[in-house]
């Protein structure tokens, strides 16, 4: 494990209270709706020897409405588990209506947001305005990235002495155009930036697939 | 212990006889054993007791001391079977004593009055009472002069007739035109009976009608509003509940009412602490908790904060709980975690799930009901389902066993619950499937009933949401791919929009899935067709056009059906359905059609040059151009995506 970085604490709430929004609701995306995989890497190099999991990731529930996202993360080969690892996470879509670019828990101050959104190329234009107000008013309705964190809740399969943290978060970029993921992971304890690249995948068809349930 | 048969030739003669003391004696014996016993109601109605109560009733002269006193007694004993007991009410009124009561109101005699007022008040806690027709103008002048009287007892009558004839807001508003608000208002400063009557009644008629609440807050500068609101911190307990309710009517019916924090607050903790009352207010404060806070996501917060949920729970701990009080405090817990994912963990983690558990077996329909509306709304969340909190055979089982039930309002209870826990994420589904849970929800796709065969497929959709092979092809096993069909075609456009998901969840997945829409010579796929060719709705073409989608993506044959299905001659196709879903309004279904292009346009697939031509000549391909800058950034990228893939077989 890497050796813990200790960084400043921030009270700034990342949830924007108030029920009225000024601005028009987040538009979806299909390749972000539920039922979708992902497949990709996550690489977990450190200093003393390169490695990266193999990662698949399905969207389990949306809600634009209140900037929630859930799914499951599943790790192969991981070298400490004898079986595939499967995570559930919690995601908070960054639509500057419920959540800004700015975390406001989980360890991580602005300059940690800043340091890790930065490394997306799409957020490059946003910078200069989150850097002033987190990003509060800039419309991303209609943005073809969007940005996320995503925060692993629980263990599905194992029990939480399998030898893997769950500690820390993601930040994500999704693109709405392939579906391709990006993502850096983030624990003040962890290696940092450790990368996540996901690609959207179709089970062996060609082309892409939807499916659909309902909750009553 | 077994109720005395009244001694029956006795009682009856001497009802009817001639003698005054003898027939005043009877009635007075008759009051005596009936009040309060309804055993022995039945019995005496049973005897043919009323008749002859109401032959007194109208023989007796009003004007002398005798009289009087008959009219008073048998108008007491005709009450007192009209109250609570529904036999009583229509013997009653089967004895034609109902006008000749209206028509005691006008006595000089005020005794006589009272008498007849009470009684008519029983009579009109009744669903058989008879309507009061408020638009006849002399019914409204009788009824005004009633709540206009300085008698408590014709006070009381006239908001019972409010309470119980008034249903529409056009006798809502009648009723608010005549001045019945500013009537009744003046009854909240009057005795207890006076006060609860009045909340009733005005709860009643500001009930679901803004126009009616805009008034009500408009009187006296809103200080009738006032006194509802001072009457919530009441010393009795009843009067507390009926200013609540009477609140909650004017929140619901126009929500700038009532917007403060600090009233919204207290509303809960006052129902709250009704739960507390061993009476009908305890049964009844959780039905106006549900009221309060169905839909409300900041009622439902402020309640969670209020730790309704473990108040709740307490009370269900209670084994001994009246049916009724369970039913409440169910529907209340199913509407406080209908929508935060707060509130639902709070109930997983106070156990609350066991003693609903028990509750599915309850001897009484509502309960079972209940419990069932109440796992619905908790099941909501993805993360309990996805951590398999609700698909296990303790929950399973019973909740299997109610698909059967002979209720059909605890059918659709139960199914509503099984279409979310059968969303638990994993392609195994055996626990459902080994507890026959396949068998009777196919059995109920074949219903009679509309809302059992929507919940059934609706279900059948959600469980087949990313299950493996196997589950699918028990499904279909005991479905049939015939019944899949006729289901796309049923006469309720719910039921077939649910289908088309079902198909559409069907034919994702493996490869061999998509084969599933051709078994049979086709004739899902053709009943697909069919529908979106004929219908307009909107969600009917979205799930329609799914289906093609996932179709799309499957092998050369796969993709060659759907283009023989949106294209079957080669003619213009901007005049067919797919044009028009392309064009359409709603983005959502343009985007599901710009996807059925990329798929069919998939560079790998060796049939692609053929199926670009073909678009191209039917003039698809010029309508893709002009969505690569459709306002929806959407149905714009997968426009892009389809156009460079086109573009890259070559564009003219």
């Amino acid at each position: 494990m890497p050796v813990r970085v200790a960084l400043e604490n921030t009270t700034t709430p990342s949830h924007v209270s108030g029920a009225n929004s000024r601005r028009s609701s987040f538009q979806s995306c299909t390749l972000l709706s539920v039922g979708q995989a992902f497949s990709g890497t996550q690489n977990v190099s450190s200093l003393q020897k390169d490695e990266a999991w193999r990662v698949n990731v399905r969207i389990q529930g949306c809600d634009l409405e209140h900037g929630y996202l859930c799914g499951t993360m599943e790790a192969l080969n991981v070298p400490m588990a004898d079986t595939p690892v499967v995570t559930f996470w919690e995601g908070e879509i960054v639509d500057t209506k419920n959540y800004t670019f700015f975390t406001g828990k989980w360890e991580a101050a602005p300059e940690d947001d800043i340091r890790h959104w930065t490394k997306f190329p799409s957020f490059s234009p946003l910078l200069g305005q989150v850097e002033v107000d987190g990003g509060k008013s800039v419309d991303l309705s209609n943005y073809p990235y969007i940005f996320m964190r995503w925060k692993e809740q629980y263990f599905v399969n194992v029990g939480t002495d399998c030898g893997l943290t769950i500690a820390g978060f993601y930040y994500v970029c999704f693109s709405c155009s392939d579906g391709s993921i990006s993502g850096f992971y983030y624990d003040p304890n962890s290696s940092p930036f450790q990368k996540l690249e996901l690609k959207s995948t179709n089970d062996g068809r060609s082309g892409f697939t939807f499916s659909s349930y309902e909750l009553q | 212990m077994p109720a005395t048969r009244p001694s029956s030739d006795l009682i009856l003669h001497r009802l009817s006889s001639s003698d005054y003391e003898i027939k005043l004696k009877a009635i007075r014996e008759v009051k005596n054993q009936i009040i309060g016993n309804r055993t022995k109601k039945i019995s005496y109605i049973k005897l043919g007791a009323v008749p002859a109560v109401a032959d007194a009733l109208a023989q007796a002269d009003a004007d002398n001391d005798c009289g009087s006193n008959l009219i008073v007694q048998s108008a007491a004993v005709l009450g007192s079977f009209a109250c609570g007991v529904d036999q009583g009410v229509r013997a009653v009124l089967d004895a034609g004593a109902f006008p000749y009561l209206i028509r005691l109101l006008s006595a000089a005699d005020e005794k006589v009055v009272d008498a007849a007022a009470r009684s008519l008040r029983m009579i009109y806690q009744s669903k058989l009472a008879p309507k009061f027709d408020f638009f006849k103008e002399e019914n409204m002048d009788f009824l005004l002069s009633l709540l206009r009287s300085e008698n408590e007892n014709l006070t009381g009558l006239g908001a019972g007739i409010v309470i119980h004839s008034c249903e529409t807001s056009g006798e809502q508003n009648i009723l608010c035109h005549a001045g019945t608000l500013e009537k009744l208002i003046s009854g909240l400063d009057g005795s207890i009976s006076q006060r609860d009557a009045s909340l009733e009644s005005l709860a009643t008629i500001l009930q679901n009608n803004p126009e009616a609440v805009t008034k009500f807050a408009g009187l006296q500068n809103g200080r009738a509003l006032g006194s509802v609101i001072e009457l919530t911190k009441d010393r009795y307990s009843r009067t507390r509940l009926l200013a609540c309710l009477c609140l909650i009517c004017i929140k619901n019916s126009s929500s700038c009412y009532l917007q403060d924090i600090g009233i919204k607050t207290k509303l809960i903790y006052i129902l709250l602490e009704l739960l507390d009352d061993s009476g009908q207010v305890g049964e009844e404060a959780p039905f106006a908790f549900s009221s309060l806070v169905a839909g409300k996501e900041d009622l439902q917060k402020l309640a969670f904060e209020a730790n309704a949920i473990d108040k709740f729970y307490s009370h269900l701990q209670n084994c001994a709980l009246h049916p009724k009080r369970l039913e409440g405090i169910f529907l209340a817990l199913a509407d406080l975690c209908s929508k935060l994912e707060c509130c639902r963990l709070k109930f997983m983690s106070l156990q609350v799930l066991n003693l609903l558990v028990n509750a599915l077996t309850h001897d009484e329909a509502n309960v079972r009901t209940a419990a069932c509306i109440c796992l619905k709304s908790v099941s909501r969340s993805i993360k309990n389902l996805s951590a398999g909190c609700f698909m296990n055979e303790r929950i399973v089982i019973p909740l299997v066993r109610l698909l059967s039930d002979l209720s059909t309002s605890v059918q659709v209870a139960a199914l509503g619950a099984i279409s979310n826990i059968v969303v638990d994420f994993t392609p195994d589904k055996s626990t459902f499937i080994q507890c026959g849970g396949i068998k009777e929800l196919v059995q109920l796709t074949k219903s009679m009933d509309s809302s059992l065969r929507l919940n059934a497929v609706w279900s059948l959709r959600n469980m087949v949401f990313l299950a493996d092979k196997m589950c699918k092809e028990a499904i279909v096993m005991e479905l049939t791919v015939s019944s899949v069909a006729s289901l796309i075609c049923d006469p309720e456009p719910s039921v077939q929009e649910q289908a088309l998901a079902l198909v559409r969840n069907f034919v994702d997945g493996c490869m061999d899935c998509v084969e599933f829409a051709f078994a049979e010579d086709g004739i899902i796929l053709e009943a697909v067709g069919r529908q979106l060719r004929k219908s307009s709705k909107i969600e009917i073409g979205i799930q329609g056009m799914y289906i093609l989608s996932n179709i799309a993506s499957g092998n050369e044959f796969h993709k060659e059906a759907i283009m023989h299905l949106l294209f079957p001659q080669a003619e213009n196709g901007s005049r067919s359905f797919f044009s028009q879903y392309l064009q359409s309004s709603d983005s959502h279904l343009r985007t599901a059609a710009a996807w059925v292009i990329v798929n069919l346009t998939a560079l790998a697939s060796p049939g692609a040059f053929g199926r670009v031509v073909k678009l191209r000549n039917v003039g698809i391909v010029s309508q893709i151009k002009r969505m690569v800058n459709d306002s929806c950034m959407d149905v714009k990228l997968r426009a892009r995506l389809a156009l460079g893939q086109i573009i890259s077989f070559g564009d003219s």
